[in-house]
Order: C-alpha cells, then structure tokens, then sequence
C-alpha cells in the first residue's frame, strides 16, 4: 500500500484535468440551499418556504449554522481539485463528517421538524464524507461507490433500523423508566395466550405435557427403527428428533387447546402455509407435466392476485359465505358466522398466497433436469423409488421455501384478519387495536416486537438453513427431454383441487364486482350505479391522491432497491454483508410492525413526519424496497460479469460501468420494478394504516373503513376501480417489457 | 495523458513473487515472471493451474495478497485496471449487447474523452485491421462467433494498449476457424508490435502463437522457454508429458553412457550425471520393428542391432501412421511409426525398439516422473 504515491485507487484516468472535483458542486449546494432554504419547519408540509428559518436569517443567531456553511466554503476550496491526495481527502472526511454533526445538532438545539434545508446540507455533507472516505484510501472503492455507501447506510439507519429500534425501546420503556411490565401483562393477558383455561375440568397444560411426551416416544421408536443398524453413530440425531418432536408436541397441543392471538396467529399460519403450499406444488407439478393448460390460468391468477388489495378476498368472502352471503344464506338457508373468524381468515389468505407458493415452486419444478429422473430410470429405480430418492430430495428445500413464505405473509396479513375476525384477536390486529382502540403505545409496541421476532425467526431460517440446503440452482435455462407424465392417482385429484380452486376465485371476484352493482348486496339486489356516483363525491380524490403518492414513492423504491442491489452485489467493502443482511430483513418485516414503528419513531422532534405526505411515501418506499432488491439483484445475475470487466479495462468507471453499461441492460428490470412498487403502493394497508390522516387518506385505507361502517356496496366499487386500474398497469408493463425486453432479450443472449 | 501509443511500443511485464489466496487456497504461488516486451507470451496449463489468474492480475481484475507488478517501468500493483495501459480480449468476448459494433469499439475511446474526429478514424482502422469493415451498425448478435471475436479484438487492439491480454480467446471457435484466426492474431500482434500474453490449455495452440511458453502448474510456473525447447528440453516430467507425448523410462547413467535396461541408448542431449535418471523419449522417436529383424534401411542408427524387447499390446492405424503400445522391461510405452511401409503389427508381435537421439532428452536430476505411476 505504501509503494505507491502516484495515484489513488479511485481516480479516472485522463481527462479530468481542467475538471473542477465532485466535493466543490456538493459543496456549493450546500452553500445556496444552506442560504437559501428553512433549515427547520412548523407545519405538515416539508417544502413549505419559511424566510424566518432561512439559513440566511439564522446567520446571526445560530452558530451551528454559521459553522456549517464555513466548513462548506472550505470543502468549497478544497474540492475544486479534480484529484486530490490522500491527506486532503481525509481532512474533507473530517470536515463533513463534522459538517454532518453541526447539522443535527441545530436541529435539535431548535427542537422543531427538519425543514428542506437542514436536508440538503446534511445530504451534502454526507456525499462529500462519502467521496472523501474514497480519496483518503481508507475505502478502496470509486468515489461514487463511497457516497452510495454512506447514502443507503443512512437511509436504512434511519427509515428501516430507527423506527424498528424505537417500537423495541417503547417496548421497554414507559414514561422515561426501564421496565418489563408492559410485557408481562401482555404476554399473561388472555387476549395474547391462554394456556390454562379455569373454564375446562382438563388441565390444558397437563394434556400439553402428554401429547409432548407421546411425540417424543413416537420420534424415537421411528428413530431407533429407521437405524437400528448404525444407532451408536446417530445417537445426536436421534437425541435430537426427539427432543424436537416432543417440543412440537406440547406446544402444538398448547396452542390447539389455547386461546388468543398468539395461538390464532400460529395455528392459522401453519395451516395456511401448509395448504397453500401443497396447492402451489400442485398446481406447479401439473403446469410442467400436466396436458391441461393450467399454465395459462395461472398467469393471470397470480396477476391477479398481485393487483388485489389483500382485504379484497376477504370483502367477497363476507358476500359469499357471510350472514347474508350468496352461498350460506340463499342456497343454504343458514345464518352463520362461522365464515367469520380463523376458518374465514384462512380461506382468504389459501386464496392469497396460493399463487405465492406456485411462483416459487414453479421455478423449482422447472429447473428439476428430466435427465436427472431418465438416468435414475436408467438405474432401474422404480417410479416410487425414483420420486423418494431424486425428485424429493430436490424439490424438499424449494418446498420449505414456499412453505416458510407463506407463513411469513399469514402471520404479518392485517386486512383479511380485521375484516374476517369477526373479533377473534391475531397478533398483526392486536397491534392495531393496541394504539387506536385502547390508546396504549407501549402494549401496541410489544404485540409489534413479538410479531418481528416470529416473522424475522421464520425469515432467517429460511434464509440461512435452507440456502445451504438447496441444490437446485435456477438458471432460467430449460432443460431439454421431456419430464415423466404425473401418475394419474395423483393427476386426478390436483386437477379437481385446481378447479375447485379456480372456481372460488372467480366466484369471489365477481361477488365482489357485482356487490358493487346491487344496493345492498343480501337485501336489496337491484342493480344501481350509486356507489359508483357516490365514488365521485369521496372516493374519487382519495384514488387519485393514492396514485400520486405511489408513483412519487415508486421512483426511490425502485432506485433505492437497485442500488443496494448494485452495491450488494458486484462491490466490495467492509460492511457489505451487514448492508446486505439489513436490507434482507427488511424483507420480513410485517407491514403493521413497520407502521407502528413509523408512528413512534417520527412523531417528534426533529425528525417529525406524522401527519405528512411524506411519511406515507417513505412508508411506501422502504417497504417496497425490497421488491426492487429482488428484482435488481436477478437481473444482475443475469449479465455476465466479464461485461463490467471487460468496461474497466476498456478505461472506465464504475461509474460509467453502471451508466453505460449495466443501466442500459437493465431497464426492463427498472420498469418492471418501477410498476411493481407502484402496484404494491396502492394496494398496500398495514404499513400505512396508522400514518393516514384526513387530509392525507389513501384508497385501501378508505375501502376499509366503509366496509367497517357498513358501506360494502361502494366499498366493492372502489375496490373495483382499484383493480381495474393496476390491471391496466400491469398490462401496459407487459407490453413495455414485451418491446424493451424483445432488444434486451436477444442482445443477452446473443 | 492518453495511453494511446505509436506501434511498437509494446512494454515488458515483471512479476515479483506474485501470490493469490482464495481463503486457504493458493491460487497463484509466489509467481516471477520477466515477459519481454514485443513478444507473444503464452500462459499454458491444465484448468486450475493459475494462469487465468495470473492473467487477470496483470489486468488488475484481481488483487494479490503478495509480491509486485510492473508495465514497462512503472509498477503497476496497486492501480486498479481502468488505469493500467492493458487491454483484454475476453473468452466470452464480452461485447456489450445493446450497443453496436462501432460503440463497442468506440467505447474505450470515448472513456478517455478522444475527440469525435479522431474516434471516428480510430475505430475504421481497427475495424480494417481485423476484417470487419462495413459492418459498424450490427448489433454483437447478428455477428457470427468469428466476428464476435474480432470486433473484442478490435476493442482491445483500438486502445494502442502496450500489453494485450488474451484470456483463451480462441475457445468458443470451431477448430477450422481457431486455426485461421491464431495466424491472423499471431500476424497481428507481430506488425503492432505489442506485447501479447496469452491463456490457453491447448498445447498445440500455445505451440503455433507464442514466442515464449510459460508452463504452470498449481499455481507455480514449471518452465519458461521457447516452443522448441519445451519440447526438446523439458524441465520436469509434467512439462514433458503436458507438451506433446511422451513416454518416460528410468535409465542409468554409467561412465558418460546411458543404459536402459540392457540397452544402450545413443546419446541423448541433456546433463548426464551417474545414477539412476528419467529418460524422455518422443513416441515419434521409437523405431519399432519386428524381433530378430535387422534395422529396416537407414534409419540412421547407430546401435542398430541392439534395441529394448518388446511385445506389441495394441495397435491403432492412423492412415498416414501407425501408434503402438509396446510392454516392454521399462514399462509400457507408445510408439509412433511415422514412415509405414509394411503392414501394421498386429497386437502380440514381439519387437525390437530403437531410440533415436532427436527425441530424447535426460531430464534434469530430482525432476523425474514418478515411474510407477508412468508405467501403468
């Protein structure tokens, strides 16, 4: 490292002499918006223009200010150098990194909401700390790439980390003290567990105790049969199934026998998970294999169920199978509820995640080599054999993969449970209920820590255990041969359940879109267009708002999410597998967590946001963040990496790698990512239930409401509009995709 | 500032104990190399030996966990690649897919802010230089892989570089086209004047471009030399068998004269210190003929009469040869009679076998094969 003076790792060759450095224009935009924009603000709107909070008038009065702007004047002057060395690279790191300091220490001296100013030198300062961090040698990578750095590890600090740390710390802290209670009661209350119901002669916990003990028996005698000839070399394992079985045994007898959230919750999951995956390995098995064309009707399900609004299922449930539903109460003649509690919540969310697990397990059967089960034919293995000993074992982790999404989405899914509960508690709605039924943040906080630690539990495991498990890598390349046919015991049976399936689905969107043709869907059925006409008048605005919202949130999430795709996956520098796993989590955190995280979080201070229309975009923005993530990183797998090697040794930057080369390449990822955050935008409920205000209302958050008040009818028809309007989106990507992706296709795989 | 240069100026390249590590894996061992400037140098091995790697660290594509880099004069170790004077042709080309033949070739250029005009001239030339000209618009997948290849030939040799970097360019090729284009890029190299170092596996490659031949082995260099003496003069028993075939005997060496078993053989090139050694002998070097039979014509050796006894194992007729795989008291070895003029001998034969001196070569002591393993 000390050979070398001449030249530091980041530097563009030729031309830039004569070119003023990156730091001098930061600098200057940190001087003029220092100057010229409010460093703080009084009311909601963050680009409202305030002279008295100027920098300009704070001159006199503030000297953080005062201080920031001169070490902005001296960064001026030192980044007009378009190559500094390595000693002037790091005084600027440390005059902006101080810069940083003076600016948040004005905010808080002033103790009001940030203002636009207070943004832009901040911002300023952290892209100069960012490039000098590159030029002082201390991070070996282009100065670009070291301002993106800093860039994302903030934004993730603050928007992701901040408000997740806040919800722990209200938590365990009430009215300024440390203290456990919050969480005792809750976790003793009979509304998150009962184990021991006094109501029942059984002692819950007794038969608990039985049912673990029987599991743990059964484990072991399958164990010791399974190994009797090697039992000295498997004792761990077989110590270890045992442990585990007899473990699952109590508390799945506890959680069977039990009330409350928790149990609601876990049971519901676990069913759900299960179901929806068999059906999405059924459905997957029978589009690869199968002569019905059952490809070409999962497609639009899968759509479809994208673009719906995740309560929607559950507003055509109520119409179905509820008191007055078509099915129940016409056909039937019963008055029931039963739809409404877990059986309801379960249909729905089967409904809902079904596709889910069919996305994921289509790529797994896909990618399952038909030479692989010729060559196990081949060896004389018989068809069951062959299934036991090669196709299992392949499709085991893609199926614990769908399985553990599956109940990831159930465990955080807000909207079917509050519309479908029917007053049964589960733990995303007891969040819910915490804050704006019984006014209690700290109770709010504790159901919300509890969830994250479910969800985040489930996440890693499938992150971490099944990464390693899994052999089938997805290359997107079909495999030749043709894969054996399905045996028709188990052909026969997936179609009926495919069909069934089918059947419901379109029963429950077209309830819901002739609910919002009918005055009053059970006891008034003729047509009329009033709630469309009442949509006009009330919905029509919120619509429009919440598609403006969207859009301006899909720009960032789309951005943001390819960023950290690009820095994640072709840089390399220490803190790259924290970003990484930070940014992975962010994956898993339920929608209801991150909501009541955002309320806590940013409701004071300098930071303060609640009530804005800013709060709800960045809402949006970093739970939508990870779609681009996904998205960004598949496609970067895609393009082969001597492209961007073949780039720096042709004289360029990453820089100009990112700009003229893999920008280019991926725009059909961008747009597909750009639409997808838009869609998840507006259908989303749970992250923003809790940020909407009446001047700030949005789409989902309104259907909601009606439905709550009685007003299904032109809840349907909002909900219609709704999904009328993603369909159009996602058809229009389609065609963009079709058209971009014809070039981008073919030049990829030239 | 540009490293744009006159012809001719191709700059040698130094590695001083050069070492790479993957974790504990050693991918590139304490490496040394002096690559003279104006040469085509060869990097030759088997997969996994290092000298992909040993090439991309010269491009600066990977970093090293020891030792220096110089270009020329310069030391190059710690910049990183977009600032040394190389360019690289890679195996897959690398062609950017969305822009066209001329951006491709531009595009270097265009990095180094070289004027429109001039650009425009540049990336003619280029184009000429390798036979594309006229076919500036097309996009890399409406080019067959030959054009392929020479448009990141184009791109690479645009930039003047003082050191071409080949990264097993040849590989995609059918082996009509590999044979034409090596002439070509050996042509090429030559009249620019530039330094080329080259990665293949191919022997027969390596042999028909290079004017140096590195030979490695896991990660450590086994030999430099030119084709000829790798092949006359092999360091060590891997460079003999990697470079063409060879059979390898244990011989003793007595009194100046060299012996195996019973026969001695006439006086092969290398260092003949006493004791037991390994004899390289080319299978085209082995004269075979029937036991008994005197030596058939001329053949110009001198021990005719003697020879090594043997019998035939199998026979493999090649039109304008014949291969053998002879048993015989020092091991199987292969023999191939390049002027046929009798019938093939069938599997069984007993033979007498000759050596000739051109063919052979003591190798050095300590380097010899494990001839257990050789005879089997």
């Amino acid at each position: 490292m000390s050979v070398h003076t001449v030249t530091h790792p980041s530097a563009v060759p030729a031309t830039v002499h004569g070119r003023v450095g990156t730091p001098f224009w930061w600098a200057l935009l940190i001087l003029v918006g220092g100057l010229a924009l409010p460093w703080s603000r009084q009311g909601v709107n963050v680009l409202a223009y305030d002279a008295a909070r100027t920098g300009l008038w704070l001159l006199g009065q503030a000297w953080p200010v005062v201080t920031a702007l001169v070490l902005a004047a001296a960064l001026l002057f030192l980044g007009r150098q378009p190559l500094p060395s390595r000693t002037s690279g790091r005084v600027m790191l440390g005059l902006s990194t101080l810069g940083m300091a003076l600016t948040v220490a004005q905010l808080f001296m002033r103790g009001e909401p940030f203002g636009l100013g207070a943004v832009v030198v901040f911002l300023g300062f952290l892209s100069i700390a960012g490039i000098s961090l590159s030029y002082s040698g201390w991070l070996r990578v282009e100065p670009f790439a070291g301002a993106a750095i800093l860039w994302l590890a903030v934004f993730i600090g603050v928007f992701i980390l901040y408000p997740l740390g806040t919800m722990l710390a209200t938590s365990v802290w009430v009215r300024g003290e440390f203290t456990l209670d919050v969480f005792r009661q809750t976790l003793r209350s009979p509304t998150f567990f009962l184990f021991e119901n006094p109501w029942t002669e059984v002692s819950e916990r007794r038969l608990a105790q039985w049912v673990g003990l029987a599991a743990g028996f059964a484990a072991l005698a399958v164990q010791l049969v399974a190994h009797r000839r090697e039992l000295g070399r498997h004792a761990l394992r077989i110590a270890a199934w045992t442990l585990v079985s007899a473990a699952c045994g109590y508390s799945l007898s506890a959680l069977y026998t039990g009330f409350g959230a928790l149990r609601n919750s876990v049971l519901l999951a676990l069913s759900v998970g299960l179901v929806s995956t068999a059906l999405g390995l059924s459905f997957a098995l029978l589009a690869q294999r199968s002569r019905f064309p059952i490809r070409s009707l999962m497609g639009p399900f899968s759509t479809l169920s994208m673009i719906t609004p995740p309560f929607v299922l559950g507003l055509a449930m109520i119409y179905m199978f509820g008191r007055q539903g078509l099915i129940t109460n016409r056909l039937l003649g019963m008055n029931t509820t039963a739809f409404y509690g877990p059986l309801g919540v379960g249909v729905a969310q089967v409904l809902a995640f079904t596709p889910l697990a069919y996305l994921v397990l289509t790529g797994v059967v896909r990618s399952l080599d038909p030479a692989m089960e010729e060559a196990a034919q081949t060896l004389r293995a018989s068809r069951w054999r062959l299934f036991h000993t090669v196709t299992w074992p392949l499709l085991r982790p893609g199926v614990a993969n769908a399985f553990l999404l599956c109940v990831i989405e159930s465990l955080a899914d807000f909207g079917n449970p509050l519309i479908l509960g029917g007053g049964v508690p589960f733990l995303p709605t007891e969040v819910f209920f915490a804050i704006e039924g019984r006014f209690n943040q700290n109770e709010a906080a504790v159901y919300g820590v509890i969830l994250l630690f479910m969800t985040v539990g489930v996440f890693l495991l499938q992150h971490y255990w099944l990464r390693k498990a899994s052999y089938v890598t997805v290359t997107g390349k079909p495999s030749s041969g043709h894969p054996s046919p399905l045996p028709g015991a188990l052909e026969y049976p997936m179609v009926t359940a495919f069909v069934l399936w089918t059947l419901l689905g379109i029963m429950l969107y077209a309830s819901v879109f002739s609910g919002s043709f009918v005055k009053l869907w059970g006891f008034n059925n003729t047509f009329t267009l009033e709630h469309y006409e009442a949509l006009r008048t009330s919905g029509l605005g919120v619509f429009l708002d919440t598609a403006r919202l969207a859009a301006i949130a899909a720009v960032p999430s789309a951005l943001v999410g390819f960023l950290i795709a690009y820095v994640v996956g072709r840089l390399n520098f220490p803190g790259r597998s924290l970003l990484e796993f930070t940014s992975m989590l962010s994956f898993a955190v339920p929608g209801t967590v991150m909501g009541i995280g955002y309320v806590l979080a940013f409701n004071s201070g300098p930071l303060r946001l609640t009530g804005t229309e800013l709060i709800i975009i960045l809402a949006f923005v970093f739970r939508n963040m990870p779609v681009g993530i996904r998205s960004g990183l598949a496609a970067l797998q895609q393009i082969d990496r001597s492209l961007e090697e073949a780039s720096t040794t042709l004289r360029a930057s990453n820089l100009t790698t990112l700009r003229r080369i893999l920008f280019p390449l991926l725009v059909p990822a961008v747009i597909s990512g750009l639409m997808f955050s838009f869609v998840r935008a507006m259908t989303a409920i749970s992250q923003v239930i809790f940020l909407v205000t009446p001047s700030t209302n949005l789409a989902t958050v309104l259907i909601l409401s009606w439905v709550g008040h009685g007003s299904i009818g032109r809840g349907a028809a909002l909900s219609c509009v709704l999904i009328a309007a993603m369909a159009v989106v996602v058809l229009l990507l389609n065609v963009v995709l079709h058209r971009t992706g014809r070039n981008a296709g073919r030049a990829i795989t030239y | 500032m540009t490293e744009r240069l006159p012809t001719g100026m191709g700059a040698p390249v130094k590695l001083e104990q050069v070492t790479k590590r993957y974790g504990s894996v050693v991918a590139v061992n304490g490496v040394s190399l002096e690559i003279p400037g104006q040469k085509m140098v060869t990097l030759l091995g088997p997969s996994g030996c290092g000298k992909t790697t040993t090439l991309r660290i010269i491009a600066g594509l990977e970093s090293i966990s020891a030792g220096r880099i110089f270009i020329g004069d310069r030391e190059v170790t710690h910049q990183p690649a977009s600032q040394r004077p190389i360019t690289m042709v890679f195996q897959s080309y690398a062609l950017f897919p969305h822009l066209n033949v001329f951006e491709n070739v531009a595009y270097g250029l265009r990095n180094l802010r070289v004027s429109q005009a001039e650009i425009r001239t540049a990336v003619s030339e280029a184009l000429a230089l390798v036979g594309l000209a006229g076919l500036e618009g097309r996009l890399p997948s409406q080019l067959s892989g030959g054009q392929q290849q020479r448009v990141a030939l184009a791109r690479a040799l645009v930039m003047r570089p003082q050191v071409l970097l080949l990264d097993e360019p040849l590989s995609n090729l059918d082996a009509k086209l590999r044979k034409q284009v090596r002439q070509e890029l050996r042509a090429l190299q030559q009249r620019l004047g530039i330094t080329g170092i080259y990665v293949t596996h191919d022997q027969s490659e390596a042999l028909a471009v290079s004017d140096v031949i590195v030979v490695m082995r896991d990660g450590v260099v086994q030999q430099v030399g030119t084709p000829e003496e790798l092949y006359t003069r092999p360091a060590n028993a891997f460079v003999a068998r990697f470079i063409g075939d060879a059979n390898l005997v244990e011989a003793d060496v007595r009194g100046g004269q060299v012996w195996v078993k019973g026969y001695q053989v006439p006086d092969p090139p290398g260092h003949k210190a006493g004791g037991r050694r390994t004899l390289m002998i080319r299978p085209e070097a082995i004269s075979i003929r029937p036991a008994g039979e005197t030596a058939a014509g001329a053949t110009g050796d001198p021990g005719a009469g003697t020879g090594l006894p043997g019998r035939v194992i199998d026979s493999f007729y090649q039109g304008m040869s014949a291969e053998y795989l002879v048993d015989t008291d020092a091991g199987q070895l292969m023999v191939i009679d390049t002027h046929l003029d009798g019938p093939v001998l069938p599997p069984g034969t007993p033979v007498t076998l000759t050596f000739a001196p051109r063919g052979m070569y003591l190798l050095p002591e300590g380097e010899g094969a494990d001839l257990a393993a050789a005879a089997s």
